[in-house]
C-alpha cells in the first residue's frame, strides 16, 4: 500500500487535500458535515466522473476531446426530444443514445487514425458540427422524461446515489481493463510512445479507436444521466465539461504528455473538485472568486506534480 | 499548363506535386471556394460585404498573428479570449479621463498583457507545465478577476479613439485592417529576418538542440507567450473597438478559432515550422466561411456544422499533400 502510494504521489497529495477540505469544511459550516449533503456532493459529481473517466483513457493515449459539451447538447436533445414523456419509448432512446456515443467516437477516433491530425483539432472540429446538428434538431429544450425515469439522476439505493454508484463500477472496471488486460497495456504503452508502439506491432488503430468509442459512450451515458436529472436535454447547455473534466484529471495526477495516469486519481480528482465548489457555496464564496481558486489549484497540483520533460525534447 | 520555373527548379524534377499542395493548397482552396461563392451569389460579391468581411477578419487574424509564435515553439494559447475581455473591459474604465482615457487605455491593457504573459511563459518553462493546463489556468485566473472587478456587469463607453480604429476607415480601408498590417508586418520580419525569428523555429524544430547550440529557450519560449499576450490585448481593444459595446465575454471563441485557423493555414502543432502569413490566410478562411454560411442563407446553426466540416476538410487536404497538420 504504501509502497503504490510512493509510485503515485500525486494520489496522496489529492487525498490529504481532500480530508484537509472535509476538516475544513465540518469546522466551519454545520450544512457541510451533514450527511444529506455528502450525497449531494456524491450525485452532483457523477457527470463529471463519467466524463473525466473518459477523458482519462484519452489522455493517457496522448489525445484530448473538446468535443464533450457538444455531444452532450446534441445527445441530451435528443433523448429528451424524440422520448418526449412517453414510457414506452424511454429504454430504446436510451440504448440508441449509447449507440449514438459510440458511433461518434468511432468518427472521431477514424478521423484522427485516418487523417493523423492532432486530436485537439479534430475534436474542435467534431463539436462545431455537433453543436450545430444540436441546434438545428432544435434551438430550446425540448420534450421532457416519462415518470419513474427520474431515477437514475436522484435515485439512491441503500442511501447511495444510483449515479455515483454507476461512475464507482465503471471505473472499476475501466481500471481493471488498463491494469490487468492486454488492451490496456497496449493503452499505456502507446500513450507513452506511439512510435516505438507501432514499430514493436501493436495494433495502433484499434487501440484509439477503442479509447475514443469509450469516450463517447462515456458522453451518451452522463446525457443520460442529465436528462434524468434535468428533466429535459438543453441544445445549448455549456457544462463546462471539456475543460472540467481535464481539470479532474490534471488533478488526479495523469499527464498530459501521456503513457501515465490512473483512474483512481482521476475519481479523487472529481471528488476534491466537486467538494472544494460545495464548501465554498457553504462559505458564500462568488463564483467569481471560486474560479480563481479553481484555477490556483490547477496551477500547483500541475507544478507539484511535473516531471523534467523537456530534455527529452 | 507551363510549370512556372521557380517550382520547376526548386525540385530538380518536373513538379513536387507535394509541395506544391503544402505551400499553395489551401491557398486555392480558398480562391476557389470565394470565386464560386462569388459566382453563386450576388450579395457576397457586393462590396459592402466585401468591407465587412475585411473589418471582421482583423481581430481574429491579430490573435492568429500571437498564437501562431506559440505555437511555433510548441506551446498553445487557450488564455487569448480572457486577454481579449479583459482589454475590452479595461476600455471602458476611464469614462471620466477625455482625452487621457485612449493612452490610459493602452497603458493598462499593455501592462495586464505583459504579466499574462510572463505567467504563461513562465509557467511553461520554469515550471514545465504543459501549456494547455498553464494557459487555461491563467485564462480561469483572470476571468474570476475581471468577473470579481466588474462584479459581473460590465458597463461604460469606449473611447472614441478605439472606436475608430475597430469600426473606422481611411480612404475606403478599414482603419482595423491597417493595424493587421502594421502588426503583420512586424511579427513577419521578427520571425523571418532576425537572429529572434531563428532562434524561435530552432526551439520549435527541437528544443533540446537549440539548447545544445546555446539558444537560451526559456526566454524564448518566455518571448513569444508575451508576444501573443500583448497582440491579444491589442486584439481585444480592436474588436471592442468594432463592437463598441462590452460584456465580459468579448473575444470568446477566439482562443480555438485562433488556433484552428494557424493550423489551417500550415503553421504544424508540433512546431517549428510554418509561417504567420499562413495563420493569417487561415483567420481569412474562416472569416469568409462564416460570411459564405449567412449569405448563402442557410440558417445559423448550419455555420457551426459548415465549419467543422471544413476545419477537417482543409486538414485532410493538407494530410494528403503529405503536409504539416499535426
Amino acid at each position: 500500500m504504501i509502497g503504490y502510494f510512493r509510485r503515485n504521489p500525486a494520489l496522496l497529495g489529492v487525498l490529504s487535500l481532500i480530508v484537509l477540505l472535509t476538516v475544513i469544511g465540518c469546522l466551519f459550516s454545520k450544512d457541510f458535515r451533514s450527511v444529506q449533503n455528502f450525497q449531494n456532493v456524491f450525485e452532483q459529481s457523477a457527470p463529471l466522473a463519467f466524463t473525466a473517466l473518459g477523458q482519462t483513457v484519452v489522455i493517457i493515449t496522448r489525445g484530448i476531446d473538446l468535443s464533450i459539451d457538444a455531444q452532450i447538447a446534441l445527445l441530451s436533445s435528443l433523448a429528451s426530444g424524440i422520448v418526449d414523456s412517453d414510457a414506452q419509448r424511454a429504454i430504446p432512446v436510451v440504448l440508441g443514445v449509447l449507440a449514438l456515443g459510440v458511433i461518434i467516437g468511432l468518427i472521431t477516433g477514424g478521423l484522427i487514425v485516418a487523417l493523423r491530425i492532432h486530436a485537439l483539432i479534430v475534436t474542435l472540429g467534431m463539436a462545431a458540427i455537433l453543436q450545430g446538428l444540436a441546434l438545428l434538431y432544435t434551438l430550446t429544450p425540448v420534450g421532457g422524461i416519462p415518470d419513474g425515469y427520474d431515477f437514475f439522476g436522484y435515485g439512491r439505493v441503500l442511501g447511495v446515489p444510483v449515479g455515483m454508484a454507476l461512475a464507482v463500477v465503471l471505473f472499476a472496471i475501466v481500471g481493471f481493463v488498463l491494469t490487468y488486460t492486454r488492451l490496456g497495456r497496449q493503452i499505456y504503452a502507446f500513450g507513452g510512445d506511439p512510435r516505438a508502439a507501432t514499430m514493436a506491432g501493436l495494433p495502433t488503430t484499434r487501440v484509439i479507436l477503442f479509447t475514443y468509442c469509450l469516450m463517447g459512450l462515456l458522453t451518451a451515458v452522463t446525457a443520460v444521466f442529465l436528462v434524468s436529472r434535468l428533466g429535459v436535454g438543453n441544445p445549448v447547455a455549456d457544462g463546462g465539461f471539456n475543460l472540467g473534466s481535464i481539470t479532474a484529471v490534471v488533478i488526479g495526477g495523469t499527464m498530459l504528455t501521456g503513457g501515465r495516469g490512473s483512474v483512481l486519481g482521476t475519481l479523487l480528482g472529481v471528488f476534491m473538485v466537486q467538494l472544494l465548489n460545495n464548501l465554498l457555496n457553504f462559505l458564500d464564496v462568488s463564483t467569481f472568486y471560486q474560479w480563481m481558486i479553481q484555477g490556483a489549484i490547477v496551477i500547483v497540483a500541475v507544478s507539484l506534480y511535473v516531471e523534467r520533460r523537456r530534455t527529452r525534447a | 499548363m507551363r510549370t512556372t520555373p521557380f517550382l520547376a527548379d526548386r525540385s530538380g524534377k518536373q513538379i513536387d506535386v507535394v509541395a506544391v499542395i503544402e505551400r499553395y493548397g489551401l491557398l486555392a482552396f480558398c480562391a476557389v471556394l470565394v470565386l464560386l461563392t462569388a459566382a453563386v451569389s450576388p450579395a457576397f460579391r457586393s462590396s459592402t460585404n466585401l468591407q465587412n468581411v475585411l473589418t471582421n477578419v482583423a481581430p481574429l487574424a491579430i490573435i492568429v498573428l500571437g498564437q501562431s509564435m506559440v505555437i511555433l515553439v510548441r506551446g498553445f494559447d487557450l488564455s487569448v479570449s480572457s486577454v481579449m475581455a479583459t482589454a475590452a473591459v479595461i476600455a471602458t474604465q476611464f469614462e471620466g479621463a477625455g482625452g487621457l482615457a485612449f493612452p490610459l487605455t493602452l497603458l493598462v491593457t499593455l501592462v495586464m498583457s505583459l504579466i499574462v504573459g510572463l505567467a504563461n511563459g513562465f509557467l511553461v518553462t520554469k515550471r514545465d507545465m504543459s501549456p494547455f493546463l498553464a494557459t487555461l489556468a491563467t485564462m480561469i485566473v483572470l476571468q474570476g478577476l475581471r468577473f470579481a472587478w466588474t462584479r459581473g456587469a460590465p458597463s461604460g463607453r469606449v473611447p472614441p479613439e478605439l472606436q475608430l480604429i475597430g469600426a473606422g476607415q481611411f480612404f475606403g480601408v478599414p482603419v482595423n485592417l491597417l493595424v493587421l498590417a502594421v502588426l503583420t508586418l512586424i511579427v513577419w520580419v521578427a520571425l523571418a529576418k532576425t537572429p529572434f525569428g531563428r532562434r524561435v523555429y530552432m526551439v520549435g524544430g527541437g528544443p533540446r538542440a537549440a539548447e545544445l547550440v546555446g539558444v537560451n529557450v526559456d526566454r524564448t519560449v518566455i518571448a513569444c507567450y508575451v508576444a501573443s499576450a500583448v497582440l491579444a490585448g491589442i486584439g481585444g481593444l480592436v474588436l471592442v473597438g468594432y463592437v463598441s459595446g462590452v460584456d465580459n465575454w468579448v473575444g470568446r471563441g477566439y482562443e480555438l478559432d485562433s488556433i484552428v485557423a494557424a493550423v489551417m493555414g500550415g503553421v504544424a502543432l508540433s512546431g517549428g515550422r510554418g509561417s504567420v502569413l499562413g495563420g493569417i490566410l487561415g483567420a481569412f478562411l474562416l472569416t469568409v466561411i462564416f460570411n459564405i454560411v449567412l449569405l448563402l442563407g442557410f440558417p445559423v446553426q448550419l455555420q457551426f456544422v459548415v465549419k467543422g466540416l471544413i476545419i477537417i476538410l482543409a486538414m485532410a487536404v493538407y494530410r494528403l499533400g503529405g503536409g504539416a497538420a499535426g
